[in-house]
């Protein structure tokens, strides 16, 4: 179970093995098929921790001898939301989890003119009101995108409570900036880095995610 | 099962003239009993009813790794000659030179080492041996060799720990010999009566009653045994205690006694956190009506999580340093190295593991081990292995399959890794489904020295209504096919 540095933040355990995966996808000698490869490692743990935090209701099953055993089963509908394109990387593994599970698009990019990120497009299910969504996007630096994105989220009718906002680094100051206008939206991420550096990229970080699972 | 009684008086006194089984150390450390296996001879007639004592030992003693092995196994191919006699049924069998008692002793020899054994099969139609067909037997804590000439080579009866002898009187061999020959194997009752007077019965008179006396006990024939074979299993029970305390306490007894330490508290025992998504998984696949299609997805989901969670606190060491892409230097990374991980999947049910294997390791190697429980005395038996070479310089061997129900083939198959250089630290047990019973058995077995990773324990409290446990399901509904 993931631990909770700040409210309203899941932290994977650092064992060994996250630790020993989070080397790889940092170091820059790491071609890209390692790169997506464990990077999806990753990603699928984060889906995992955060399918933990839906509820369930109480089923009982017949099994193969013909007794009753009393479990559980998932309730409430999600849906994906990814902001393009860094965040359809991790469609994938939401889908290895979750086979016919709708997924929503927003793509926000900086205005060249205002230097703050604009939205450009948002494709997403009539329903989502109605469904938890997991918020994809692989890097929380300053946090400007994910909070546009996020307004999109809460102004189509979705409760803030329900939105898991999933990423593989976090920066102390985009936690910050981003609960401090959505407190009650859970992030799942599998490391916090040290801060930001002069260009507001995370530090150490691993370089632009979308570059790396894509084209380098 | 959980009751056994070792009345050392009433057993010695009754029918036990002298044991040998004390000679074992036991101030020594714990000695796994697979390494000095305890070794019981049934001798007696023809039709005397020995296999059925033998059979009914095997099953009362319930350890895992319990061989029984007849004498049958080792008679000699025949030369075209005797062959041809053979099928006029006019050549004896019942002289001890027909069996090959220097191979039994080859055998038993090696068994009583603890080492891998071959032993031939020998075919009644062919009248030889089978070619390219023998019983591999790995080591084993129990031995029950039985024959007509069980009790007949010094070499033999020096090897064993206790020597039985079934006595029955000649006219009741001779009645249960024909009605076994004629119903069961279709023979013509002259040829019966031949064969009792020209062979069997000399030679049980000349060679096989003699060998009662270098029997340390000596049991009524069946059907009025009862008593006798329940002293002589007691006897047994409590020789094997003595001779590897600890590991027989627990073996025998395992998974049945209440005062054992809970296997939440234990540190080697690893069950999957029971989330939300954990207990609907788990919902899901024991819900009979789950089609074969979601069973597989769902299968594969639970079994990555396992995979995964099982790797956690892998090995690692401190690398040099790595320079991020933003050229940013990390010093002393923690660094794992994946390919240094094994996999060893029992066939089949451990293949249920694969794709999740090789989504958590893509290039993972990849063991195969087959054992399969004999349907004859339900132990398990080593049927082949397919090891990944060097298999001493991976860092983790995960040891997979699907469910775990006494817990015996996974004991021997760890055993087979430790006879290959792997030392048990570096092995990790991986289990979808597991009875409690088991798991305490094998990590008895080990010392609690063994990890295992489980994604369901059924405790043995639960068992009464929860026998799901006990059957296999999840390989053949993962595959398809029963």
């Amino acid at each position: 179970m993931s631990s909770e540095p700040h409210k309203n933040v899941f932290l994977l355990p650092q064992t060994n093995q996250l630790l020993g995966l989070y080397t790889i996808i940092r170091d820059r000698d790491t071609k890209r098929p390692d790169f997506i490869f464990y990077s999806d490692r990753i990603i699928r743990l984060l889906v995992e921790e955060g399918l933990n935090h839906l509820p369930v209701t109480p089923r009982t099953v017949e099994t193969a001898t013909n007794q009753i055993f009393r479990g559980v089963s998932f309730l409430g509908k999600i849906c994906g939301v990814s902001i393009v394109r860094a965040g359809e990387s991790m469609e994938q593994g939401l889908r290895e989890c979750c086979r016919s599970v709708r997924i929503g698009k927003i793509l926000i990019q900086r205005d060249e003119e205002t230097a703050l990120p604009k939205l450009f497009y948002e494709k997403l299910p009539d329903d989502i009101a109605d469904r938890y969504v997991f918020l994809l996007d692989p890097m929380l630096a300053t946090g400007g995108s994910a909070m546009m994105a996020t307004d999109v989220l809460i102004k189509r009718g979705v409760k803030p409570e329900r939105i898991f906002f999933l990423n593989l680094i976090c920066s102390p100051e985009g936690i910050e900036n981003y609960h401090s206008k959505f407190p009650n939206v859970k992030i799942v991420t599998g490391a916090i880095d040290a801060c930001l550096d002069e260009n507001k990229y995370l530090a150490p970080g691993l370089g632009d995610f979308g570059d790396r699972y894509y084209c380098i | 099962m959980s009751s056994l009684s070792f009345d050392q008086g009433s057993t010695s006194s009754l029918f036990l003239a002298k044991d040998n089984a004390d000679k074992d150390n036991h101030g020594s450390r714990y000695i796994p009993p697979w390494t000095t296996p305890y070794i019981i001879g049934v001798g007696g007639l023809s039709g005397s009813g020995k296999t059925s004592v033998a059979a009914k030992i095997v099953s009362s003693i319930n350890t895992p790794w319990t061989v029984l092995i007849s004498l049958d196994n080792f008679y000699k191919p025949l030369t075209p000659e005797e062959r041809e006699l053979a099928f006029k049924n006019t050549f004896d069998f019942d002289q001890p030179h027909s069996t090959d008692l220097d191979l039994a002793y080859q055998c038993l020899l090696s068994l009583k080492q603890g080492k891998k054994t071959t032993i031939p099969v020998y075919s009644f139609v062919h009248h030889n041996r089978v070619p390219d067909k023998s019983i591999t037997i790995y080591g084993s804590s129990v031995v029950v060799i039985e024959g007509i000439y069980a009790l007949y080579d010094q070499r033999l009866l020096d090897l064993m720990d206790l020597k039985i002898y079934v006595d029955a009187d000649l006219d009741v061999c001779l009645a249960r010999r024909l009605s076994r020959d004629i119903v069961s194997r279709g023979r013509d009752l002259e040829g019966c009566i031949k064969q009792w007077e020209d062979f069997v019965k000399p030679n049980a008179d000349k060679f096989v009653k003699p060998t009662m006396k270098n029997a340390d006990a000596i049991i009524p024939s069946m059907g009025n045994n009862g008593v006798a074979t329940q002293t002589l299993i007691n006897h047994i029970k409590s020789k094997l205690q003595l001779k590897s305390k600890k590991h027989l306490k627990e073996l025998v007894k395992l998974g049945y006694i209440q005062n054992t330490k809970a296997l939440s508290e234990m540190s080697n025992i690893h069950e999957l956190e029971p989330t939300n998504q954990v207990l609907s998984l788990r919902t899901m696949l024991l819900d009979k009506y789950l089609t074969r299609d979601d069973f597989v997805f769902y299968f594969d989901r639970i079994a990555t999580i396992l995979v995964s969670r099982a790797l956690d606190d892998i090995t690692c060491r401190k690398g040099s340093q790595i320079i991020t892409p933003s050229n940013i230097v990390i010093d002393s990374p923690t660094v794992v190295e994946f390919d240094k991980v094994t996999a060893i999947n029992i066939v089949r049910s451990g293949d249920c593991f694969m794709k999740s294997l090789k989504k958590t390791i893509p290039s993972i190697a990849v063991g195969k081990l087959l054992i399969q429980s004999d349907s004859h005395t339900g132990e398990p038996q080593l049927h082949c292995e397919f090891l990944p070479p060097q298999l001493e310089d991976f860092e983790q061997v995960l040891l997979v399959d699907a469910q775990i129900i006494s817990g015996a083939a996974i004991i021997m198959a760890i055993q087979v890794l430790l006879d290959h250089g792997v030392p048990l630290q570096k092995i990790k047990v991986i289990v979808y489904l597991a009875t409690e019973i088991g798991i305490r058995r094998i990590s008895n077995a080990f010392n609690d020295r063994v990890s295992i990773y489980a994604g369901h324990i059924v405790a043995t409290d639960a068992l009464g209504t929860d026998n799901w446990a006990r059957i296999r399901f999840v390989d053949s509904k993962y595959f398809g096919c029963d």
